[in-house]
């Protein structure tokens, strides 16, 4: 059990997604602008590492390991979730209109996004067990909605800040996001 | 080989997978219906020039407000007359396609003199920081191609010799987003039916000093509306420029041979040239 804990707590804060493994950087930028929207994309980025490790978890320990062909893993689970996305996608879409209206574009964006295929690649080089990699990918995704959703609550009050006319917008962003970083270095070394 | 045969059959087993998803799950659901109906008629190229994520998106924004297709209707369908009809049909109100379909113009003749060698950033956004432009003309099309960037249709080009922008009304639907991108705001979207297009941005009136911006731009002479025979040219006099009727017009060329500076343009479609000589 604290081996659990410890796994969610370090993918979620100490070797978070964004400020610490630097994956998944184009909506962090892109959709941090409105908080709203930043939690719809960090639910919907967490759904899809969810099922993404379930899938690729099962695919490497079933197919890819005794038919020893692990070398083709990344072309494979880009295949896998590709196709869970577009699965997920269609089912939300004819069963539940305002689900698939809250998700909106963000689910068919993510399938490619490198956060998810990072959450798929560290399951499998930190060799973890089904439940852990269950475990791993919520503390990834919670860890990715929680900056999102801190970046974008500060993008929200920067702009009505005053500041210069050059660093409007996506500079001063950028800024925050490299002091965001640093905090978190903080963490580093905790587990 | 056999490596590449499993690969191969994950990828077919995701593929099938997908399609009997696709088959099985419900096709009618409550308050969809006629979003899907909508989706199907609308082109499915996801443009987003609509302002919309998708062309399911529009359809869903369609559902909820049918008078949307004349605010901001979607460009490639206007081209379709039949599609048109057909999602007219869908929504329960005829459309006038042809008030809607627009073609994007670029206001600008080209020639003016170039006043410094610019060597920037190739895009016309930076090289406008700059004096407004290297051109002497402060409307004049900078010709550094942001426009040509944007167009999904590859209409715009580069006339070499001009360095200015030219639209190729074949090819452009007037989704308008050039009209965005362009920084002189040069670019306006007109009814696709125009036949002679205007190109100079000349805006001041009587300004002497405007005049010597650029040795090839409108005057402000009035000798296009006094040559026409039928009618069809109306005199702007606030902006001092001229306008055309449309269904007036006869191809005649009669303003065009007449311009001094040579701002007048056929832009007519060969569509509506035929209909003309006819």
């Amino acid at each position: 059990m604290s081996n659990l804990i410890t796994i969610f707590i370090s993918l979620a804060i100490i070797n978070n997604f964004i400020v610490a493994r630097f994956l998944g950087l184009c909506p962090f930028f892109g959709v941090s602008k409105r908080l709203r929207d930043a939690i719809s994309m960090g639910a919907a980025v967490t759904f899809v590492m969810l099922i993404a490790s379930v899938a690729t978890w099962v695919i490497t320990h079933y197919i890819l390991i005794p038919l020893d062909v692990l070398y083709m893993r990344i072309v494979v689970y880009i295949l896998v979730i590709a196709t869970l996305v577009q699965i997920v996608e269609l089912t939300i879409k004819r069963t539940n209109l305002t689900l698939y209206n809250a998700f909106g574009i963000y689910l068919p964006l993510i399938t490619t996004n490198c956060a998810i295929l990072g959450i798929t690649l560290i399951n499998f080089r930190e060799g973890y067990s089904f439940i852990e990699s269950v475990v791993a990918a919520l503390g990834g995704g919670f860890g990715f909605a929680f900056i999102l959703t801190v970046m974008s609550g500060i993008r929200e009050k920067l702009e009505l800040a005053d500041c210069p006319k050059v660093m409007k917008g996506l500079p001063v962003a950028i800024f925050v996001a490299m002091l965001l970083g640093l905090t978190f270095f903080g963490f580093g070394g905790i587990v | 080989m056999v490596i590449a045969l499993v690969i191969a059959a994950i990828g077919l087993l995701c593929g099938i997978i997908i399609y009997t998803v696709f088959v099985k799950m419900p096709t009618k659901v409550q308050g969809i219906e006629k979003t899907e109906e909508l989706a199907s008629i609308l082109p499915g190229l996801n443009c987003g020039a609509c302002g919309y994520p998708g062309c399911f998106g529009m359809a869903q924004a369609l559902t909820r407000d049918p008078d949307l297709i004349t605010r901001s209707p979607c460009a490639v369908l206007l081209q379709d007359a039949k599609k048109v009809e057909e999602i007219g049909k869908a929504l329960g109100q005829t459309i006038d396609c042809s008030a809607l379909n627009k073609r994007a113009l670029v206001h600008c003749g080209g020639n003016s003199e170039i006043i410094y060698d610019y060597s920037g950033v190739e895009i016309c956004k930076a090289a406008a920081q700059l004096l407004g432009g290297y051109k002497k003309c402060p409307y004049a099309c900078l010709g550094l191609g942001d426009c040509v960037k944007v167009c999904p249709q590859h209409a715009i080009s580069i006339d070499p010799e001009r360095r200015i922008a030219v639209v190729d009304w074949e090819k452009c639907n007037g989704c308008g987003l050039c009209v965005l991108e362009c920084p002189k705001n040069l670019i306006e979207l007109v009814p696709a039916t125009t036949k002679i297009g205007f190109c100079c941005n000349y805006q001041p009136l009587k300004n002497i000093e405007g005049r010597e911006k650029c040795d090839f731009g409108c005057i402000h002479c009035r000798k296009c509306f006094k040559s026409c025979e039928y009618e069809a040219i109306i005199w702007n006099k606030e902006r001092a420029i001229p306008e055309f009727d449309i269904e007036k017009c006869t191809l005649c060329l009669n303003c065009i041979m007449e311009c001094p500076p040579n701002v007048l343009e056929m832009v007519a479609r060969e569509e509506v040239r035929e209909k003309v000589a006819v």
